[in-house]
């Protein structure tokens, strides 16, 4: 390819040369196009992203916010409002951060709300498993917000990450739920407490 | 010795290959002095990567004939490169690798040029990378490769027969290694399998369920992760964990160690805590040499198709014995980065509206509920409501203007098709050609810039 | 204030302060510092060999300027031993660099006692002569030889060693030691405590795939008369089986247990490369044996004794779906049972050392115990003088060679890199040294090639035109990138070979060398590895 790159170095050359010497940048049609608006590459995790976010098909109750805009669908929150269940009622928000390797990779995903629950703790970390060891690229944001919402109405002790809430939930389902009732209207379960979410 | 000049000269060996026909050779192969010359001339080689494979790189480029190399590289030099590192001694940690890897060749090899880069490849311009002839990755993570591979492919046309343009073909050659293995390959855009034609070559990396860490722990890995993970937030709320920090990890090794008591669970040391929190890669010389010698070979080759090119894919395995195997990987005719996509022309006075109900019209495509995008642009969204009402606006604007007034580009659409009576989501490249406008007739206002 | 531990991190992390210390304490000889050799040693510097010492006679030439990063142009006309050494010192100021500004050749013929005071000798771009003659001395004197060549875009490595015997080979898919389809009297007894039926659902999901298959094979062989699952209708079932014990959808263990149902149906025993390990004839015990054969009579005893035809057990377990408590407990019944099978391999070797007339204590209780955790993973690599390999390789592979389509490059690569060493003896040249002798050094190396194969046996075979074209438009040129790549082959091969020599310790015997001749194709990188 030796010739081509000789071709083009002449044509940036005889560019240089036609614009007195100073150095410029190409002038071919393809370069000025560049030059002109700061692009970024089209990246295919964008595109990814895109396409997964306008096929959403959410639950009734959830809705979404883009804090940066249109254009930035890497980030952004859910809020899901459970329409059964022990967390009906609650408006639970969750923030996501996508990674430029999605979906080679699961989406980050947070509890924003203080909530009693046995799979989220204190600090909003989730124990969902299609969010760590079962995430495949063939999945989307759809499954993992549908993962959440299952959440909440099917809280579950087998696999908890508040463990209290789990003890509780699995011994005393009665008195989990005004646990999480006490949580949800703003209160203390324990010596924690969680602010009003209702 | 009757041909004591040559013997001589600086480029004996590699004469050998330059000046001499050959019968296992590229279509395109004219040996002779010209073709030395214009290989230093002419031939701009940008390294990725000052690490492992790019100190190799740039000393195997520079003796292999190139003499104009730039590299490009974000990090310092730090303790444990020197393993392998060999551009960098003790008294450079600290310093940017990519300026002492260019000052060590240069200082050994006269006659070579090399530009350093020191940040990161996102802050380039996209169009710093077109004025390469070659691009030589040697990178150690899929997000770089795949930012690299996204901004080369961007730059590839095809003509009407859906053939890329060869003046748009931005090769790349692509190292990576692991301990004892690694992998080569050859990427030519529009031709062999690009970066994201492949993607799923990289197996995806494990993570623990967080319950396990936080209720049945049985590895000395659980343990690191459950401090990592879990017990640093409790503890230090809002700090981020911080991985190049000594005293955070110190602080993750020890909750590490009184965890893996409390358990019964052996193997937790720092060193380990290091590996696992910053999925530490093991790496040696020997491994980083073979690859960067063999994609520097092949970058020789493609620029001066003095042999045959390794087609497309080599994994080297000296884990176990010694493997080595060329596999042919086959493109994705539909890959979004590196296909042709569907042609579309269109008067540049069609507003987006209008755009999307010729998409639903079209032979090809004939697809409904259209979302559009543009280098990362979202023109319109069809979903969720939030988007599609910051989108609307957007609709009885026309596309040209939307597109930054270019003659033609490429946009992405998504919507839904009907393939055998189901619908199906389609995420599709759309490359869009306005008629009546020329690219070139708009030079006086870039110019200047 | 950099501990050289730091420096080395990324390789400890491979190999271990065991593996890095037998680095330390190797001597390397490398013969002729152009491009191939200066790239070897390069990558062993790095990683931290403990020295090395540089013999070449030849003085820096410019062309050298064009093809070896280690010398500079302030440097032509002086020594290039002695430059490349100050280069490679300034990489590492921990390996001692010594260099000998003297003709391999030479010295090969006038003082072969020579290398017997190194660990290792590298030799870089000999011809066939001089390999032979090196090879014996190296041989004889029990030191590992490297050959490495890098000739135009192709090229050859190749060990020279009587034996390497590898202990930790750390295979990278090696299946697990459970004994699911021959579980022990105390894992039995362990799995019983078990209730597969349990009622509460968080006991049911924390049980270990191991327990859950040993039961069930336990319950299956109660059925079938005491046989397994064989066929592939038994397998589907014995799944089926255990598929229909889960209680809930997402109990990962059961998931573990199907997916690890092949480790039941596995047959029993060693494998057959093992078998082949101790039925070989080092294998007979007197006080000659080294301690690795020693370890390899005990374990041929254990297997037929008490071990009942198995290996003493690894005794490490994988990581599976479990409660933390019963992992743990889990874990300490498989390492009681290696304990145990320690012990009675420890006594077989004790008694073997003392009938052989050596201390008793003279193998120390650590390597057996390494010994024992990788019993099953023994491997034992020979290899051939090079002068036997060259005047009688094994016809049967070369002729298959020669006309299977993925190695007929490759072995006309062994082929044509032997005949350009014929080539040079007769003619004083390589073939496309000078380019003035193009035209008839083509023909002329063909038929040396031609001859070669004949000698070999081969009557009437041919090698490909544009192949023989190529070696002569090679011209004996060593490209930079080329020798990277052969001496970065190279240097890695020295590195798994000096895990084997670098103590008397068996323990730090890990990875596995190649085996064979490396052959490197440039053209389009179909290299090979030739066993001739």
């Amino acid at each position: 390819m030796i010739k081509l790159f000789k071709v083009k170095e002449k044509q940036r050359e005889l560019a240089e040369n036609a614009s007195g010497g100073a150095p410029v940048k190409k002038q071919t049609a393809g370069e000025l196009r560049l030059h002109k608006v700061n692009f970024k590459p089209p990246l295919d995790f964008l595109l990814d992203m895109t396409r997964d976010i306008s096929e959403l098909n959410l639950p009734k109750s959830c809705t979404m916010q883009f804090p940066n805009g249109k254009d930035d669908l890497m980030n952004f929150e859910v809020s899901i409002r459970p329409d059964e269940g022990y967390y009906l009622g609650g408006t639970f928000l969750f923030s996501f951060q996508v990674s430029p390797i999605y979906p080679h990779e699961a989406p980050k995903v947070k509890c924003k709300t203080k909530v009693y629950h046995p799979n989220i703790d204190l600090e909003g970390n989730v124990c969902l498993n299609i969010l760590r060891e079962d995430w495949k690229p063939v999945l989307n944001i759809n499954t993992v917000i549908y993962g959440l919402y299952h959440l909440f109405t099917e809280p579950n002790y087998e696999d908890p990450l508040n463990h209290d809430a789990a003890a509780v939930l699995r011994e005393n389902p009665k008195m989990f739920e005004s646990n999480v009732r006490r949580a949800m209207a703003g209160g203390y379960v324990g010596q924690t407490f969680f602010p009003r979410c209702m | 010795m009757a041909d004591a000049s040559v013997q001589s000269s600086r480029s004996r060996d590699l004469d050998k290959l330059l000046l001499r026909p050959g019968n296992l050779v590229g279509p395109r192969f004219e040996p002779g002095p010209e073709m030395r010359d214009d290989l230093q001339t002419y031939a701009r080689v940008l390294v990725v990567g000052a690490g492992g494979l790019g100190c190799e790189l740039l000393k195997d480029l520079a003796l292999s004939g190139f003499r104009n190399l730039e590299v490009i590289d974000m990090d310092r030099i730090e303790v444990t490169n020197l393993n392998r590192q060999f551009l960098f001694r003790l008294e450079d940690v600290g310093k940017p690798k990519a300026e002492v890897a260019s000052k060590r060749v240069m200082e050994r090899i006269s006659g070579v040029n090399i530009v350093p880069h020191f940040c990161r490849i996102e802050d380039k311009d996209i169009s710093f990378y077109n004025d390469f002839n070659i691009i030589a990755l040697g990178l150690d993570s899929i997000e770089a490769r795949s930012y690299i591979n996204s901004v080369a492919c961007s730059f590839l046309e095809y003509d009407s027969d859906n053939n890329p343009r060869e003046e748009t073909i931005k090769p790349m050659v692509d190292g990576g290694t692991e301990g004892f293995k690694g992998h080569a390959r050859v990427i030519m855009p529009g031709i062999t399998p690009c970066f994201e034609c492949t993607i799923w070559l990289f197996p995806p990396q494990v993570k623990f369920p967080l319950c396990t860490l936080a209720e049945t722990p049985r590895t000395a890995a659980h343990c690191i992760e459950y401090a990592h993970l879990i017990k640093w937030n409790e503890v230090h709320g809002g700090v981020a964990f911080d991985p190049d920090n000594p005293q955070h990890m110190k602080w993750v090794y020890d909750e590490a160690v009184k965890r893996a008591e409390l358990f019964g669970i052996p193997g937790v040391t720092y060193s380990l805590t290091q590996g696992v929190v910053k999925n530490i890669i093991p790496a040696i010389a020997s491994t980083n040499a073979i690859i960067s010698a063999a994609c520097a070979l092949e970058t020789l080759k493609i620029a001066t198709e003095c042999s045959k090119t390794l087609s497309n894919y080599l994994t080297y395995n000296g884990a176990e014995g010694l493997h080595t195997k060329v596999t042919e990987f086959e493109r994705d005719k539909d890959c979004l980065v590196c296909g042709p996509g569907v042609l579309i022309e269109v008067d540049p006075s069609v507003t987006l509206q209008k755009f999307i109900d010729l998409l639903e019209e079209h032979p090809k495509l004939r697809l409904s509920r259209v979302s559009v995008t543009h280098r990362g642009k979202n023109l319109y969204m069809q979903a969720p409501p939030v988007l599609e009402e910051m989108t609307r606006s957007n609709l009885s604007l026309t596309l040209f203007e939307l597109m930054g007034k270019l003659s033609k580009d490429v946009v992405n659409v998504n919507g839904t098709t009907t393939k055998n009576d189901q619908k199906i989501s389609c995420l599709r490249k759309l490359s869009v050609v306005f008629k009546g406008i020329d690219g070139v007739t708009d030079m006086d206002t870039a110019g200047g810039a | 204030m950099a501990e050289p531990k730091v420096k080395y991190d990324r390789q400890l992390r491979i190999w271990g302060e065991q593996g890095q210390t037998a680095l330390e304490k190797s001597s390397i000889c490398l013969l002729n510092c152009g491009p191939t050799g200066s790239e070897t040693l390069k990558n062993l510097v790095l990683g931290g060999v403990g020295s090395i010492t540089v013999v070449d006679g030849s003085k820096i030439e410019e062309g050298d300027l064009g093809n070896n990063f280690m010398v500079d142009e302030s440097s032509i006309g002086q020594s290039k031993a002695k430059c490349v050494c100050a280069f490679l010192q300034e990489l590492n100021d921990a390996v001692k660099a010594k260099f000998i500004e003297e003709y391999p050749e030479e010295l090969i013929e006038t003082n072969p006692s020579f290398f017997s005071q190194f660990t290792l000798v590298v030799a870089t771009q000999l011809v066939e002569d001089s390999m032979i003659k090196l090879d014996r001395i190296c041989r004889e004197a029990n030191v590992m030889l490297i050959l490495a060549r890098s000739y135009g875009l192709t090229g050859f490595v190749r060990i020279s060693l009587k034996e390497h015997a590898v202990i930790e080979s750390k295979p990278e898919h090696f299946l697990d030691d459970l004994r699911l389809n021959n579980p022990w009297p105390e894992l039995k007894s362990f799995a019983e405590g078990f209730d597969l039926n349990v009622q509460d659902p968080v006991v049911h999901k924390h049980i270990p795939y191991v327990i859950i298959l040993v039961k069930m094979a336990d319950e299956w062989a109660k059925s079938h008369g005491g046989a397994l699952p064989s066929t592939r209708e038994e397998k589907k079932e014995f799944k089926e089986l255990i598929k229909a014990r889960m209680v809930g959808q997402d109990e990962d263990n059961y998931k573990e247990a199907i997916e690890a149902s092949f480790k039941v149906f596995a047959p029993k025993g060693i494998s057959s490369d093992l078998q082949q390990i101790i039925n070989d004839n080092c294998i007979e015990a007197d006080s000659n044996s080294s301690d690795f054969w020693l370890l390899v009579a005990a374990l041929k005893e254990f297997i037929a004794h008490e071990g009942g035809g198995e290996t003493p057990l690894e005794g490490s377990i994988p990581d599976m779906t479990s409660s933390t408590e019963q992992y743990v407990n889990l874990q300490n019944i498989y390492q009681a049972k290696a304990e145990a099978d320690f012990v009675a391999i420890e006594r077989l070797v004790r008694s073997l050392l003392k009938k052989v007339g050596r201390d008793s204590n003279s193998i120390p209780k650590t390597m057996i115990k390494s010994f024992c955790k990788n019993a099953r993973k023994l491997k034992v690599c020979r290899y051939r003088l090079i002068e036997d390999e060259f005047n009688s390789p094994n016809l049967p592979e070369l002729q298959k060679y020669l006309t299977d389509e993925d190695y007929s490059t490759a072995v006309g690569i062994y082929i044509l890199l032997r005949a350009v060493d014929r080539f040079a003896a007769n003619y004083n040249s390589f073939p496309g040294q000078f380019d003035s002798a193009m035209d008839e050094d083509v023909p002329r190396l063909k038929s040396t090639a031609v001859g070669l194969l004949s000698d070999l046996g081969c009557n009437g075979a041919t090698l490909a035109e544009d192949l023989i074209n190529e070696m002569c438009r090679f011209g004996a040129a060593e490209l930079h990138a080329v020798a990277a790549l052969v001496g970065g082959i190279a240097s890695q091969e020295i590195i798994k070979k000096l895990h084997y020599l670098g103590s008397s310790q068996l323990i730090t015997r890990q990875f596995v060398p190649m085996s064979g001749t490396f052959i490197f194709n440039g053209i389009d990188h179909k290299s090979q590895l030739l066993s001739l």
